[in-house]
């Protein structure tokens, strides 16, 4: 079964591409994550135009993640006003990335900046999930008090001005820290054509100190219009989204990531974050692979009829 | 049906139009067609592809107005049967379809190229006396082709060509292998070939570049063309039916890109061109296709929020059936 797509210009396999919105929906759902990360690499894998795939990749975060939110926000998950705060910063990071992808893109740089991106962010952060969730397995199996979050702790960030209190989240902190971090994962969010959770959800825990559960459901709240924002913005600077794709993994993806959120709910935090971890790993070593990996064609070939 | 007797209705207006140029012959700005057709006449038939070969230089554009000229072919030839000698062979092509659409249904197509040697003096389809090359080409677009070398262990793009225009498909169709039909001068002068194809660097890569160079990014255009099913070649493609009927059936694959398309016609006797047809194919976006491609690419504010609402809507429609499980 095949339907032809408008603006990637290409006959796609309709089955193929709602199998692959199901499984990145189902661990969307399961980590709390856009699972942009795994779609745009997927999508460029099966022959989607880059630019496409990342823009597509981007309307598929926003219905993805919009059933996400729903199901975190009626567990109580979310953090309103922390997710409003991410926002703010995500919404300015977005906008400054599509423009430098467009930049990028006109000069030839982008698959490289795109995969350096993708090794560097998806290796560091990767590891150190690997290796904390590692520990608390540990300390849970020998009994070992967890080392559960101690409200008491202060450091640097905890100094900054303009504090506000965040009640779900049990945190009374400095607006700046997530500001800045909300930013600085939109503007790699729009680059590396993902929501960003990978990098949101670590820096809200282990920066932050938000409860886990918290920082899935604030995380994933923010996605959704950090998404929507990159979606007009990749409409009008690079004509990149295609609407037809996007509902084929929309469909597939919403009811993947309503059986991942309820997964989800059933694992403990600490084997959740080793999942993730692995994930993260896995799609880095892939990319660095293509990197290293002497290239069977060492021309490529861009049309930038999309990008007058 | 209705195409065929609008044809013959074009060909009879130009016969017309040709005949009163004929009578008015003078000073008129040379056209190609004529001369290539006037030149064999001339010398009596002998050595008539160098003239044609030669004219087309001096026209870059000939093939691109060969069509027009084939009724001055069927004028000279009336003319010629007064002389006592055989009728020249010219030949009459088409298409089998002049717009495709592009729907959703789209998964490529083949069009198929058939036409008649008219005079043909084959006793019979296996004869061989003629050759047919038929050439399928898309529009021109500009592309930019970069080449990565090995910096510090990392494949990095660190060379880039920009190129002009470059035909975004090119099908050739032939009777035989194209290199025994003529020769390469007549195959670079008339852009027949993957290798001969029109792939026009920008002047200011060709300043840039260092010499022979160009030439590599040349060939992995067609090289990456080729690979994507782009480019095509069939050598034994074009099949004669009957002893002046012959047809080629060209494929479209699926991500054949959208725009006008152009098919060559070429007949040749031992190496001798004896005419050349064109036809123009239409590939077009239709229905909900044309509808999506028009609003992303003229209303792409509009397009973009509209994503948005439509992915919302989706995704919030989606999660309903799901709505009474407890919570966990």
């Amino acid at each position: 079964m095949h339907i032809y797509l408008p603006i990637a210009e290409m006959s796609a396999n309709v089955l193929l591409f709602l199998g692959m919105g199901c499984a990145v929906g189902f661990l969307a759902g399961l980590f709390g994550v856009g699972g942009g990360f795994l779609m745009t690499p997927l999508l460029i894998f099966s022959g989607i135009p880059a630019a496409v795939a990342v823009g597509t990749g981007a309307a598929q975060i926003v219905a993805s993640s919009a059933s996400g939110a729903i199901a975190q926000y009626r567990r109580n998950t979310v953090d309103i006003k922390m997710g409003l705060v991410l926002l703010a910063g995500g919404v300015l990071g977005s906008v400054i990335g599509v423009k430098m992808v467009r930049i990028l893109r006109l000069a030839g740089q982008f698959d490289l900046f795109v995969s350096l991106a993708y090794v560097t962010f998806l290796g560091v952060i990767g590891t150190l999930m690997l290796i904390e969730s590692l520990h608390a397995i540990q300390a849970a199996r020998s009994g070992a008090p967890i080392a559960r979050r101690r409200s008491g702790q202060h450091n640097w960030i905890h100094k900054l001005p303009f504090k506000m209190r965040f009640h779900r989240s049990k945190l009374y902190i400095s607006a700046f820290p997530p500001m800045m971090i909300g930013a600085f994962v939109g503007f790699l969010g729009a680059i590396m054509g993902a929501g960003g959770g990978f990098i949101m959800i670590p820096a809200l825990i282990y920066l932050l100190r938000m409860p886990t559960n918290i920082a899935i459901g604030t995380s994933l709240f923010q996605i959704v219009f950090v998404a929507a924002v990159t979606t007009v913005m990749q409409s009008t600077e690079n004509y990149s989204v295609d609407i037809v794709l996007a509902l084929i993994l929309i469909v597939s993806g919403v009811v993947g990531a309503q059986y991942g959120a309820a997964a989800g709910a059933r694992l403990k935090g600490e084997h959740l974050r080793f999942l993730l971890a692995a994930l993260v790993l896995l799609v880095c070593a892939r990319i660095g692979w293509d990197l290293i990996v002497t290239p069977p064609e060492l021309f490529s070939i861009t049309s930038l009829g999309g990008l007058r | 049906m209705r195409m065929r007797g609008g044809r013959r209705a074009w060909v009879s207006a130009l016969l017309a139009a040709a005949a009163t140029w004929w009578a008015s012959a003078g000073p008129v700005p040379a056209q190609d067609g004529r001369e290539r057709l006037g030149a064999p006449r001339a010398d009596d038939g002998q050595s008539s592809r160098k003239p044609a070969a030669r004219n087309r230089k001096a026209d870059p554009n000939a093939p691109a107005v060969a069509a027009a000229r084939r009724s001055d072919d069927q004028g000279a030839d009336k003319d010629a049967t007064l002389a006592p000698r055989p009728a020249r062979e010219t030949v009459e092509a088409d298409v089998s379809t002049r717009t495709i659409a592009v729907t959703s249904a789209f998964a490529g197509t083949e069009i198929i190229v058939f036409g008649s040697v008219v005079n043909s003096r084959q006793p019979s389809a296996e004869a061989g006396t003629y050759d047919i090359i038929v050439v399928l080409e898309g529009m021109p677009i500009p592309l930019t082709v970069r080449r990565k070398t090995n910096v510090a262990g990392l494949w990095i793009n660190t060379d880039a060509v920009d190129f002009e225009s470059v035909p975004s498909y090119y099908a050739i169709a032939s009777t035989r292998p194209i290199e025994e039909i003529a020769d390469p001068t007549f195959l670079e002068r008339n852009a027949i070939g993957h290798g001969y194809a029109r792939i026009a660097p920008a002047a200011r890569s060709v300043i840039a570049a260092k010499p022979g160079e160009i030439r590599d990014y040349k060939e992995a255009v067609v090289r990456i063309k080729q690979g994507d099913g782009l480019y095509l070649k069939e050598d034994y493609a074009v099949i004669f039916i009957g002893k002046s009927l012959f047809r080629a059936s060209i494929a479209l694959p699926a991500n054949v890109p959208v725009g006008p398309m152009t098919a060559r016609v070429y007949l040749f006797r031992e190496g001798d061109l004896l005419s050349t047809f064109q036809s123009k194919v239409r590939l077009e976006r239709s229905g909900i296709e044309l509808w999506l491609y028009r609003a992303a690419m003229h209303h792409p504010l509009y397009y973009g929020l509209s994503a948005v609402l439509v992915a919302t809507l989706a995704g919030w429609l989606a999660s309903l059936p799901f709505r009474r499980r407890p919570p966990a």
